[in-house]
């Protein structure tokens, strides 16, 4: 295929979101149109590089790692966020409200959060989140940063990759073995998934500039350390 | 006999007032007070005799009819109501049942064709014919109803309140599925009643056709075609409402199946996780996201002294062997290979500190081969790791700082280092 670079004039954007793990979907419309215009030079271009660029049609696009990699992994992250929809499925469908509608486009309230967090308190102990504090950083917060949701004046709005959790509903509720497994002492298969928070087992490499086991703080503290030192000598 | 004109004149004159009551008719029936009441409030100058007048001009006319052993209540005549929602494309569903009773009497009325044309009975077979095709209409007429209430089934479910729960939502869909549009699949079905009942027709019809020719007309031929063509659009018109029911009702009806698999997969897997924990959920369908890089250089200091070493490069002499020197002194090491270095390891299992042990092992090595070393062993999925505390090692030619591990076989002590726990910080 021939790729006309000029033609790609959001790459770069578009390449350092998706690869953030950002899912881009209408809400960023400069981005989504671009990749829906040119879907199969940018997935030929991301697949030379060796990025796999997902184009699900429900209206979105996201960067899916290596399955090899990837399983090799639980990701914490993946999975709040998956039992974060569990519970507001449940949740919405025992106030009779319609999951789906909120879920795909619909949106939530701030407020609703205390409540929800009371009533599945249980559950959300296990994905270590305690506070509305918690809930708002490791849940709300990481959804808005992967392009889940959107959050404005304390409203979240759902966006079309929450698919990828509603999924996850359905191929559970397809999977027999889970529900006779409910019954059983057998332990389930661990969900294998990444995120940046327990991702370093995901970067297991055989290269040698991998130095990621070295690091002992954050691009973040490196920089504020750095911009600290420069400032006392300048002082 | 109540003169047809009378009635027609009556309706148009009194469409704005009869319009709005279609809708209470629509609902049930209504006491004589109650219509005098929405009556009165569509005619605010009117006075209680007028009401009178005008309930009396529509009970004389059989437009409303009194609700039989409740005199007090009324409704509108069934005949009359059935125009009016005609008129208002206000459809109700018939039954799919009506059609097949329809469909049955079609097949009985081409055995009396069949059997008026055998004793050359050209009367009775006109009337048969007549009748025949008066059925035919009675079925399109519905089939036309039908398509247009199944539309108005599917409007009311997608423009109702998005916050209603789905199953209320949807609960008129899902009986209209079960009630007209699967019955209607069978009915219309290759071996169905739908298509026996006109192909029967449709042959008797050719055959006299045919025989017509031979034996001579009873009837004309025009008829007979023109009654075929009808049953050909009978039937045309039944496969369009069932395709039509299909593409309103079908997307629906998944979407209503849709969201209970979706609220059943999610109470499923709530209640796995309360029973087992996170790792409960199949693992298959977990989503991935990707961000499988983003700490390849290490921090941002890293990054600079990586790109500052790039941007120093240079490539060092390349020094051949000379065919005419000998080489003197100890033959250079071949460099480790992994599979080497990992055996070596295995070997000194348990071994308390990797760095120490590398140290030992490559007292001359590099420092950035060690380094290398040390990540790739302290990776080893074949050792389970324990990290220590940070502390100085001095290479041959550096001092390095960092978090070393204390290795054992990956098979120990397994319940208390849980496989996930995160080492990096």
């Amino acid at each position: 295929m021939h790729l006309d670079l000029s033609e790609l004039s959001q790459l770069a954007p578009i390449f350092r979101e998706l690869f953030k793990g950002y899912h881009v979907s209408r809400r960023d419309p400069e981005l989504y149109a671009q990749l829906s215009n040119f879907q199969d030079q940018y997935r030929t271009l991301f697949k030379a590089l060796g990025f796999e660029l997902v184009c699900d049609t429900r209206g979105f696009y996201y960067f899916v790692p290596d399955s090899a990699i990837a399983s090799a992994q639980v990701n914490k992250t993946a999975q709040r966020l998956a039992l974060f929809t569990f519970i507001i499925v449940e949740h919405l469908a025992d106030q009779g409200r319609d999951p789906i509608a909120v879920l795909d486009g619909g949106s939530l309230g701030r407020d609703e959060l205390p409540s929800l967090l009371d009533k599945y308190r249980d559950l959300f102990i296990q994905a270590e989140v305690q506070t509305q504090e918690e809930l708002e950083e490791k849940i709300m917060r990481r959804m808005t940063q992967l392009g889940f949701a959107s959050e404005d004046n304390g409203i979240y709005r759902f966006l079309p990759p929450m698919h990828r959790f509603l999924d996850v509903c359905l191929s559970v509720q397809q999977d027999r073995d889970l529900a006779a497994s409910v019954h059983s002492v057998l332990p389930l298969p661990a969900p294998v998934i990444i995120d940046e928070d327990s991702d370093e087992k995901l970067l297991k490499t055989d290269d040698p500039l991998d130095l990621s086991d070295f690091e002992e703080e954050s691009e973040e503290d490196a920089l504020a350390r750095a911009i600290a030192e420069e400032q006392e000598t300048d002082a | 006999m109540i003169e047809p004109k009378r009635v027609l004149r009556a309706l148009a004159e009194h469409w704005a007032l009869l319009e709005p009551l279609c809708e209470h008719f629509d609902q049930g029936t209504l006491s004589l007070g109650e219509l005098r009441a929405q009556l009165a409030a569509q005619q605010l100058d009117s006075t209680p005799q007028d009401i009178t007048s005008l309930l009396d001009v529509w009970i004389r006319l059989d437009i409303l009819v009194p609700v039989a052993k409740s005199p007090n209540r009324f409704e509108l005549n069934a005949q009359i109501h059935d125009f009016l929602a005609y008129l208002r494309k206000e459809h109700r569903l018939g039954l799919c049942l009506e059609i097949e009773a329809y469909l049955r009497h079609l097949e009985r009325l081409a055995g009396y064709i069949q059997d008026a044309f055998d004793i050359r009975d050209g009367h009775d077979l006109a009337r048969q014919l007549r009748l025949l095709d008066m059925r035919v209409r009675d079925v399109l007429k519905k089939l036309a109803n039908d398509e247009q209430a199944l539309a108005a089934v599917a409007d009311r479910a997608k423009t109702s309140d998005r916050q209603i729960p789905l199953r209320q939502r949807y609960a008129e869909v899902l009986a209209t599925w079960d009630e007209y549009v699967e019955p209607m699949i069978q009915l219309v079905n290759a071996d169905g009643a739908f298509e026996q009942g006109v192909r029967k027709v449709e042959n008797v019809l050719l055959r006299m056709l045919t025989e017509q020719q031979r034996l001579g007309h009873l009837v004309d031929d025009d008829m007979l075609l023109r009654t075929h063509a009808r049953i050909l659009e009978m039937q045309t018109s039944a496969q369009l409402t069932l395709r039509h029911a299909r593409e309103l009702l079908l997307p629906l009806r998944e979407e209503a199946r849709r969201h209970n698999a979706v609220t059943r997969g999610a109470a499923l897997a709530l209640s796995a996780i309360r029973r087992k924990g996170l790792d409960a959920v199949p693992q298959a369908a977990m989503p991935l996201f990707t961000r499988p890089q983003s700490t390849f250089l290490g921090s941002a200091s890293q990054v600079e002294a990586y790109v500052y070493a790039l941007a120093n490069f240079e490539p060092k002499p390349a020094r051949f062997p000379k065919a005419h020197k000998s080489h003197k002194g100890q033959a250079q090491r071949a460099p480790r290979t992994v599979k080497e270095m990992l055996e070596r390891c295995e070997d000194a299992l348990p071994m308390p500190d990797l760095m120490t042990w590398l140290l030992e092992q490559e007292p001359d090595g590099a420092t950035d081969e060690l380094l290398y070393w040390f990540s790739r062993l302290s990776r080893e999925k074949r050792f389970k790791r324990e990290r220590l505390e940070r502390r100085d090692y001095h290479t041959h030619e550096h001092q390095v700082s960092l978090r070393s591990f204390a290795l054992l076989p990956a098979g120990t002590d397994a319940a208390e280092q849980p496989a996930s726990t995160p080492y990096a910080s």
